[in-house]
């Protein structure tokens, strides 16, 4: 009995956290904040540049658990978006390029690190938490956002980003 | 000779172990409804902390503080209002304790006539606000110090991504000068100079500080590193810088 209860109880756990993975609808002001920011090789990426691509933009930091939790599953997240116009921009909060560089020789994430230094571009994209999220269509338009670390293959989310393409 | 020096240590240790729990005592407030347990840490200074953390009576990092702070002449009052309320140690728990019995604590500290200064931290530090609110509210000349806010967590929800974060009702509707520190290495540093302007709105002076190297709630972390220790062991001495600084913030006569 004891063992059943702790089974479901197991299952539950493992569940849960996937269900909140949805991403909401984003309400805030009809313009997308500016963003250009050097990655770790020291070129510049310009959101503008990337029109015609959805892009996930994330606000990350290295601190921050969840944020590394989740970076595995963005990996494989953008492997299974291949054919689909796909992006993943992932901006660090505030961090030396030293402290994002020994993360990266850990961690391994597979996609553009950009660093922000001076936190212009968390102050223009009110961000407040971290992980925070973005999701912008083709036409550079912010379309949904999600805050907290999630499984990010999960079948629901890649459906929702490749309804984007379309 | 080793073993003798070990020996001559662990006395020591002991000695000042049996120094600490002397130093603390317990004392019950009455309110209209219930009995508060109150771990005071005395002193004869004129200055009292009047810490509202919500541990069920237990926080190592707090107490060796409160102690240390006490050593210096600052005495140092730590309500239990969980148990008091026995309530469990959750977010949520924080609503059910009302502003009346926060601001009877606060009058009871007023009372033994030294300059009451208010501390809490994380989410409990709306109980710091509130408790401020309805004390100022019954007081004609309310003559708190100050309050010191360590990482407040003070959102009405969780922030959204893009959106200017709603803070709770309290928040900006105080005049009690507040001193808010925030970790380095947390997002919510981010987010320190909105807060800071909400929580003026009331008319506080807000001074606004960040603890290098440190994440929130660094001293309550299972998972401290190194420098979160050491700053851990330097916080009586954060408060009291902190103390100061609210005190150049106090109008005198």
């Amino acid at each position: 009995m004891i063992k059943s209860f702790c089974t479901v109880l197991v299952m539950c756990l493992w569940v849960l956290p996937l269900q909140g993975a949805n991403l909401k609808p984003y309400n805030g002001s009809d313009s997308t904040p500016p963003l250009k920011l050097v990655d770790l090789q020291g070129k510049t990426h310009n959101l503008d540049d990337y029109k015609g691509k959805i892009v996930l933009l994330q606000f990350w930091a290295t601190y921050c658990t969840p944020c590394r939790k989740e970076m595995p599953s963005m990996n494989k997240l953008l492997r299974k978006m291949q054919g689909t116009p796909f992006e993943i921009l992932a901006v660090d909060m505030g961090e030396s390029k030293t402290e994002v560089q020994a993360f990266v020789d850990q961690v391994k994430p597979e996609f553009t690190i950009l660093l922000d230094e001076t936190g212009q571009s968390i102050a223009q994209w009110k961000v407040f938490a971290a992980p925070s999220n973005f999701i912008i269509d083709v036409q550079g338009k912010i379309r949904y956002t999600l805050y907290g670390g999630v499984e990010w293959d999960s079948p629901e989310l890649i459906s929702q980003l490749k309804a984007l393409a379309n | 000779m080793k073993r003798l020096i070990f020996q001559i240590g662990h006395f020591f240790l002991m000695f000042s172990m049996v120094l600490l729990a002397e130093a603390r005592e317990i004392r019950l407030f009455e309110t209209a409804e219930l009995e508060v347990e109150v771990r005071v840490f005395p002193a004869q200074g004129d200055v009292l902390l009047l810490g509202f953390p919500c541990d069920e009576g237990k926080s190592n990092a707090e107490e060796k503080t409160a102690q240390s702070l006490a050593n210096d002449g600052i005495e140092v009052w730590m309500p239990d209002l969980l148990s008091a309320y026995m309530l469990p140690k959750i977010k949520s728990s924080l609503g059910q304790i009302e502003d009346t019995v926060l601001a009877t604590l606060i009058d009871a500290a007023m009372k033994t006539g030294k300059q009451v200064y208010l501390v809490a931290s994380g989410t409990d530090t709306q109980l710091v606000l509130r408790g401020a609110q309805h004390w100022e509210a019954d007081v004609e000349n309310p003559a708190l110090g100050g309050a010191v806010l360590l990482f407040p967590r003070l959102y009405k929800g969780e922030p959204q991504p893009g959106i200017k974060p709603e803070y709770q009702d309290v928040v900006g509707a105080t005049r009690l000068p507040i001193m808010l520190m925030e970790g380095e290495r947390t997002p919510n540093r981010w987010g320190l100079m909105d807060m800071t302007n909400a929580l003026s709105q009331g008319g506080s002076p807000v001074i606004s500080k960040i603890i290098p190297m440190v994440r929130g709630y660094f001293f309550k972390r299972e998972d401290a590193n190194r420098s979160e220790d050491v700053v851990t062991s330097q916080l009586a001495g954060l408060i009291k810088v902190s103390l100061f600084y609210l005190n150049q913030e106090v109008p005198h006569d």
